[in-house]
């Protein structure tokens, strides 16, 4: 749900309940927060957000956190309180004792498991919805991408029959084709498509197709890869230029069947 | 005593189970088709999903069926490989769900996790209407019972070792399980289709699942439809548990542990390609990471089912020179023939059961290995191509393979391997530029270290794109090549500088493909194993100290912590000598500002 590992969350707003029940204080609450947050950003998402980004979204809260702590003399006599008493109080030797081995060792764990990171290929910046040309030629027909349209679409309403004759060859196209990749479900997770980076379109995704026109869907068909400008990285991308392999009404098809099949529609023209 | 009362309890066992199953059979319990309703629905589940692999009419040929392998399950014949019944038998719910929810690894079947549980319910009760064996109670078995594995102890499987000598599992999966076996290369389904013999080193890749609890079932039930047989009969349970544990010994893993980049060691030992032990050793320090490879289906040649679905490779570098190792397994070393990256394949490739007659049905497995490309002359009825001429299984091949009338005739086309690199970095802090992964651009080429293992001797190609491949001699790359037991391994060494290629420098990131060709499945040309770039870095030489740092951040910690401590001491003591002064004492220590 979501992208997020539900256990973590609510484990954290459970705490977080905790705490407003025992009424704690606000240097509990404060280093809830910032660790919250941490464990939220660490372990609370199915897909793992970037570790820099983290880095920054942390670095800002702790930021904010000293600012409301030290918004008014009373606010931050308040919040060290807890901390000169840990100091000062003869009973909590113990405990200070152990938090001045403890934050050390903390640190240096922390650069233990910095140094023993597995080394990663390095990353890159890829835009996924790259601009499309104001025209392309498949063909030999030069295709407007601001006007063109599915011309098989409006079947939908003013034929049926010939609607389903056009989706059943897109079918055909796509179980051909298409679907070591992108998927017997088009969720972008065909047989394939664990060996490729990028890793396949997800059609089922309601992000891609209903974002998109159909004449953006029929220029990445077409012109596959090779047709992305730079910053599509085109060396990455397995995406055939199909126009080599498949005729401009079996193009359309298949373009007609991926949406047909998520029960999705094209962005209309004009439409932002 | 202990071997009496087991043999006994297992009497009994057995008559339990002949009288469970007298009970159950006439009231036909387990004959359960559903209700209309349900089929009815299941059928349009199965419309969406299903029929463009297993046929609209359930019969295994939908639209992709050319183009895959193994075939899609034909449901008209009722004969099912992963099951929990004996042999011979249909299915239960339970296993036709199993394959649904999870699919078979490494085929074109996946796994169904979006489907409700009733959605699945409905798509078995109509699967089970495309053949009339489910109406027979006759077809029903009553599933076995798989025991918990035994510990894998090293006597249980060193007994396994001898079942499996004995069983003659060495004649299909090989000697040490990679698939390899003398009979490999001829094995067929009923249907005659060609079929791959598991890689019993690679657990990720079993079409059954790579538990202990999976192996066991596949042993003690077969794969209906295959030569792989049901052992129930014929080995005790015992046996088979410490076959099974034999088996699971011969990886290392349920996960292929795919990475991105290869760690290049430094070491300080000249690199003599000739001196196997020094090489081995070499390697042996360095770590190695497994590349997962896919079909080339971008350009003309497409590939849609490559034999090797991943390679594994080191590097190690010394001042001068940097060599890389790739291993991978290959069910036969296909010496014979020719290849190499340019060699053209026709643009509808009807080894892939593809073209303009795709449509009508005839023979697509029939000519599944033959080529009527038109550079070659067509071959009827010949399963592997070309059955003269250069061909070295032909005559005394069939020793070779043990089996005089089924061994295959040569390979038309050699094994080979190619690492691929771009011809030149992007310069640093440029925005990040490659060359296309499929040979390369014409602005931005890459060089390949292509090796055909008919010669073992590596040879230099630029490629400038798929149409632009020419041999190149600015640099020497050399290689070694050896062929064991089912596993390929080629090591290649070239000087770190070059003049017209990339050059290997220290804490560098450098791109790298690999491609793999197997000559049994006709792959040549761009007819092959790919991979997408990944990445070969070189390990600084000196490493740097970890302790160091370490100790500093604690030391940095502790003294931060030490100053605050002093700071909000001092405080306190100056108030309350302040206090003193004033004569007044407070309640409360004031927190100090920090």
């Amino acid at each position: 749900m979501l992208g997020l590992n539900l256990p973590v969350v609510i484990v954290l707003a459970a705490i977080g309940g905790v705490l407003a029940w025992r009424r704690a204080n606000t240097l509990t609450w404060l280093l809830y927060t910032w660790v919250a947050l941490w464990a939220f950003f660490k372990y609370g998402f199915a897909v793992p957000i970037p570790q820099s980004v983290a880095t920054i979204y942390l670095g800002i809260t702790g930021l904010a956190l000293v600012c409301f702590a030290s918004s008014s003399r009373e606010r931050l006599s308040e919040t060290v309180q807890p901390i000169v008493r840990l100091i000062l109080e003869p009973r909590y030797r113990l405990a200070l004792a152990g938090l001045l081995v403890a934050l050390p060792a903390l640190a240096a764990y922390n650069v233990y498991a910095d140094l023993n990171v597995p080394l990663e290929a390095p990353g890159f910046g890829r835009e996924v919805h790259p601009p499309p040309p104001t025209e392309m030629t498949v063909h030999d027909e030069t295709v407007d991408m601001a006007t063109a349209e599915n011309p098989y679409l409006h079947y939908k309403h003013d034929d049926p029959e010939l609607y389903g004759e056009h989706l059943e060859n897109g079918r055909r196209v796509y179980y051909e084709n298409c679907f070591w990749c992108h998927g017997d479900g088009m969720g972008g997770d065909g047989m394939f498509a664990h060996g490729l980076n990028p890793v396949p379109s997800n059609f089922n995704d309601v992000g891609t197709l209903p974002i998109l026109q159909s004449s953006f869907v029929h220029w990445r068909i077409a012109k596959g890869a090779p047709g992305l400008p730079g910053a599509g990285t085109p060396w990455d991308s397995m995406m055939p230029a199909w126009e080599k392999f498949l005729t401009t009404e079996e193009m359309w098809d298949v373009n007609l069947f991926i949406y047909d099949f998520n029960g999705y529609e094209p962005r209309a023209l004009g439409q932002h | 005593m202990a071997a009496h009362a087991r043999r006994r309890a297992r009497r009994i066992a057995t008559f339990a189970a002949a009288a469970v199953v007298l009970v159950a059979l006439p009231a036909s319990a387990q004959v359960d088709l559903g209700t209309e309703e349900q089929r009815a629905a299941g059928k349009v589940v199965y419309d969406k999903y299903c029929g463009q692999c297993h046929g609209d009419t359930g019969d295994g040929n939908g639209y992709a069926t050319p183009r895959v392998k193994p075939k899609p399950r034909d449901f008209t014949t009722g004969t099912y490989k992963f099951r929990t019944t004996p042999n011979g038998m249909l299915p239960t719910d339970d296993d036709l769900r199993r394959v649904i929810e999870i699919g078979a690894p490494y085929t074109s079947m996946p796994g169904w996790p979006n489907l409700t549980s009733a959605e699945i319910q409905n798509v078995i009760y109509y699967i089970k209407s495309f053949s009339p064996d489910f109406e027979n109670p006759d077809r029903y078995g009553e599933p076995i019972e798989i025991p918990r594995p035994l510990e894998s102890t090293e006597e249980s499987i060193a007994r396994g070792r001898v079942v499996y000598e004995e069983q003659g599992c060495a004649a299909c999966h090989g000697e040490v399980g990679r698939g390899d076996g003398p009979s490999a290369p001829t094995l067929v389904n009923d249907k005659g289709d060609p079929i791959k013999v598991a890689d019993l080193t690679q657990r990720w890749t079993y079409r059954g699942g790579p538990t202990k609890e999976d192996i066991y079932r596949t042993f003690s039930t077969g794969l209906n439809g295959t030569p792989m047989p049901s052992y129930a009969d014929s080995l005790e349970i015992e046996d088979r548990q410490h076959l099974v544990n034999y088996v699971y010994s011969l990886g290392n893993s349920d996960e292929p542990n795919y990475g991105t980049l290869i760690t290049a060691v430094y070491s300080e030992e000249p690199i003599d390609l000739q001196d196997g032990e020094t090489l081995d050793a070499l390697f042996e320090a360095a770590p190695t990471t497994r590349f997962p490879l896919v079909g080339q289906i971008t350009e003309p040649g497409r590939n849609f089912f490559p034999s090797v679905t991943s390679i594994e490779a080191q590097a190690v570098y010394n001042r001068d020179e940097i060599a890389f190792r790739v291993r991978w397994h290959d069910l036969r070393a296909d010496t014979s023939g020719r290849n190499s990256p340019s060699l053209e394949v026709p643009m509808w490739d009807e080894d892939n059961g593809i073209g303009d007659d795709a449509d009508d049905d005839g023979g697509d497995s029939d000519d599944f290995f033959g080529d009527f490309g038109g550079e070659e002359a067509p071959a009827e009825d010949d399963f592997f191509g070309d059955s003269g001429g250069d061909d070295f299984f032909g005559d005394g091949g069939d020793d070779f393979f043990g089996a005089a009338d089924a061994g295959p005739p040569g390979a038309e086309f050699s094994d080979a391997v190619a690492l691929q690199f771009p011809a030149s970095l992007a310069p640093e802090g440029t925005p990040e530029l490659k060359p296309y992964f499929l040979y390369g651009d014409s602005q931005n080429p890459v060089d390949l270290w292509f090796v055909n293992l008919t010669y073992g001797v590596a040879d230099t190609f630029r490629g400038r794109g798929s149409e632009s491949i020419e041999p190149t001699e600015a640099d020497i790359v050399e290689a070694v090549t050896s062929y064991d037991q089912g596993e390929w391994t080629v090591t290649y060494k070239r000087r770190r500088s070059s003049r017209a290629g990339v050059s290997f420098a220290e804490q560098q990131y450098t791109p790298l493909a690999f491609s793999v060709w197997d000559g049994f499945n006709r792959e040549r040309g761009n007819k092959r194993a790919l991979s997408s770039w990944f990445y070969v870095y070189t390990e600084p030489s000196v490493q740097p100290a970890t302790t160091f740092p370490i100790v500093r951040a604690a030391i940095i910690v502790l003294l931060l912590e030490l100053l605050v401590v002093f700071l909000v001491r001092r405080r306190a003591r100056q108030q309350a000598a302040g206090d003193e002064a004033a004569g007044t004492t407070l309640a409360t220590t004031e927190a100090p500002a920090v």
